[in-house]
């Protein structure tokens, strides 16, 4: 399978919008267009085999699912995993031989997305230091109260970050992929110990992510208790997500009346809200 | 005579937000500039005279960084409090603005992650993959529909919930009410988000100890799920929340740190994928 010029422009393209921070916007960028599982879909699109792509994608969104970025810190890049790592994986599926529905196709594309996307992170600081530039435009700006100049440095100078960082690092790879997949099959040979352990890290690299989200919410032991009453009922009772949340939720409404209560009657409440956390 | 704001500048700051709140991202501004572009047609339509425009435009020159989908909640409160400064409101001032919004960035911020990161995302995307399993493009034009309406329409919302609440948001944000609701919704969070990792996180351990028939007696990552089951994600994950929280390292030392652990694991067995051509 061979990646054409006009494909890698567009893969290159969609690379620039889909980035965190892209110029898609994060609604439609990072959080749409940036998720393997829709990348899947649009690179299969642009390489003509939709159903190869998505089933890429689904294999990478797994690893990623619980990947967030709050506070501007990434652990994984999601335009090179959407956008380098889902082109390069269906062409190796297609070099190796191999079905994207089994499991060892489903394996190939998440190393192969966890590399690309780990080594990515390079592209996320190289985005944002350059970004740097045009922000110093736009104090130069402020200062001499040329306002409108504020729409070019926010909207349009980082077309130039992103044809340095997004554009031409995904334009060629995606264009070299038979032989970068060539490259990436002699040198890190899949039972190797650094296939091994970038494996392994994409693996952990989602702890990461958990938790940064539950340092904005758990400050000390006993708020890690709806964390891991969460954890038991997916991992221990089997319950899916959306029931999970629904539990959540019935949760959430008592824990609002008891606080709103508290507030209104405090002495009443007070004793209340001792006998609930005893109970725990 | 009382100025007041277009639908149509309030439409034109609002989609500045949507879309630009981080195109200019750097580590140092974040989405100052974002804001300053949203505030813009505001400060354009309500100030006349020059000097009054760059002094409403350097209150927003301030560092801003929140969650973009729940903070628009924020622009939109500042919308109405500049108005309300441009009509001659004595007790609106940049201290006022600025304080608000330093105020807010934190607990919005707190909310919106678990909300829209740790919550709507993952469930999304989990419905969806649900739907593509076999490859089929149902589950991912499914996400893109719902998830786009969902922002878009929530946004908007937010924004002008917050333009025509202006100060008195706050109250809802971090008075009781914005108290209570920010305890549920992080209660709401947690047991989401702890359902989101042991349904799509991982970790597992290959050391097995072989008898003299080559037969395993001791299967460690089943030993550890008898004990409780994804024992060793939850650890991992609580390990990883001990060194950013308590020993204040930041997600980039941590993940170095798992870099180290995944090679050393891998090279004494402890992990092994089981990966092959």
């Amino acid at each position: 399978m061979e990646i054409s010029w006009i494909q890698a422009i567009i893969l290159g393209l969609f690379a620039c919008l889909a980035s965190m921070p892209g110029l898609g916007g994060t609604s439609i960028g990072n959080y749409t267009l940036g998720r393997p599982l829709i990348g899947g879909l649009v690179c299969g699109l642009i390489l003509g085999d939709v159903s190869t792509g998505i089933l890429v994608g689904c294999a990478m969104q797994i690893v990623y699912i619980a990947l967030v970025t709050p506070g501007g810190t990434v652990s994984a890049d999601v335009r090179a995993v959407s956008y380098i790592g889902i082109p390069l994986a269906m062409v190796a599926l297609k070099s190796y031989g191999l079905d994207a529905a089994s499991t060892e196709g489903a394996g190939l594309a998440t190393s192969f997305g966890t590399m690309v996307g780990t080594l990515g992170t390079v592209l996320f600081y190289g985005t944002a230091t350059i970004n740097l530039l045009w922000q110093h435009i736009g104090w130069k700006a402020v200062e001499n109260r040329q306002y409108k100049k504020l729409y070019l440095v926010d909207m349009g100078l980082p077309w130039i970050s992103h044809i340095l960082c997004s554009f031409i690092p995904t334009m060629i790879m995606c264009k070299l992929g038979a032989n970068v997949v060539e490259v990436i099959k002699t040198t890190l040979p899949m039972d190797g110990i650094a296939m091994k352990t970038l494996f392994t890290v994409g693996s952990l690299l989602p702890c990461v992510g958990i938790a940064i989200l539950l340092k904005q919410i758990v400050k000390g032991a006993a708020d890690f208790i709806p964390f891991l009453f969460g954890f038991v009922l997916a991992a221990s009772m089997g319950i899916n997500l959306v029931s999970a949340t629904v539990v959540a939720g019935m949760f959430a409404i008592i824990i609002y009346k008891l606080k709103i209560l508290s507030a209104r009657k405090p002495e009443l409440a007070g004793g209340v809200m001792d006998d609930e956390e005893e109970e725990i | 005579m009382e100025k007041k704001l277009s639908k149509k500048t309030l439409l034109k700051s609002f989609h500045n937000w949507y879309y630009g709140h981080l195109t200019c991202f750097s580590q140092e501004h974040m989405q100052t500039f974002g804001y300053l572009c949203a505030m813009l047609p505001l400060v354009e339509e309500l100030y006349q005279n020059e000097d009054d425009k760059a002094n409403a435009m350097n209150t927003y020159t301030a560092f801003f960084n929140t969650e973009p989908q729940l903070g628009t909640v924020i622009v939109g409160m500042t919308a109405g409090l500049e108005e309300a400064r441009a009509n001659g409101a004595d007790d609106v001032d940049d201290e006022t603005i600025n304080s608000l919004r330093a105020g807010l960035m934190g607990p919005v911020a707190g909310i919106g992650d678990s909300l829209v990161v740790g919550t709507v995302i993952p469930i999304l995307l989990g419905i969806a993959l649900g739907m593509s399993t076999g490859g089929s493009p149902l589950g991912a034009i499914f996400y893109i529909i719902v998830w786009n309406l969902f922002a878009y329409l929530g946004m908007r919302f937010l924004y002008f919930k917050g333009y025509s609440l202006g100060g008195k948001a706050v109250d809802f944000l971090i008075g009781a009410q914005g108290e209570a609701l920010r305890e549920s919704v992080s209660t709401l969070g947690g047991i989401v988000i702890g359902a989101v990792a042991a349904t799509w996180v991982s970790v597992q351990t290959s050391l097995k100890l072989l008898n003299d028939a080559g037969e395993p007696y001791l299967v460690l990552q089943d030993k550890l799920n008898d004990v409780f089951p994804g024992l060793l994600t939850a650890v991992f994950i609580i390990v990883c929340w001990f060194l950013m929280a308590k020993k204040k390292m930041s997600p980039i030392k941590v993940m170095l740190i798992l870099v180290v652990v995944a090679f050393v694991g891998v090279l004494v067995g402890f992990f092994d994928p089981g990966l092959a051509y």
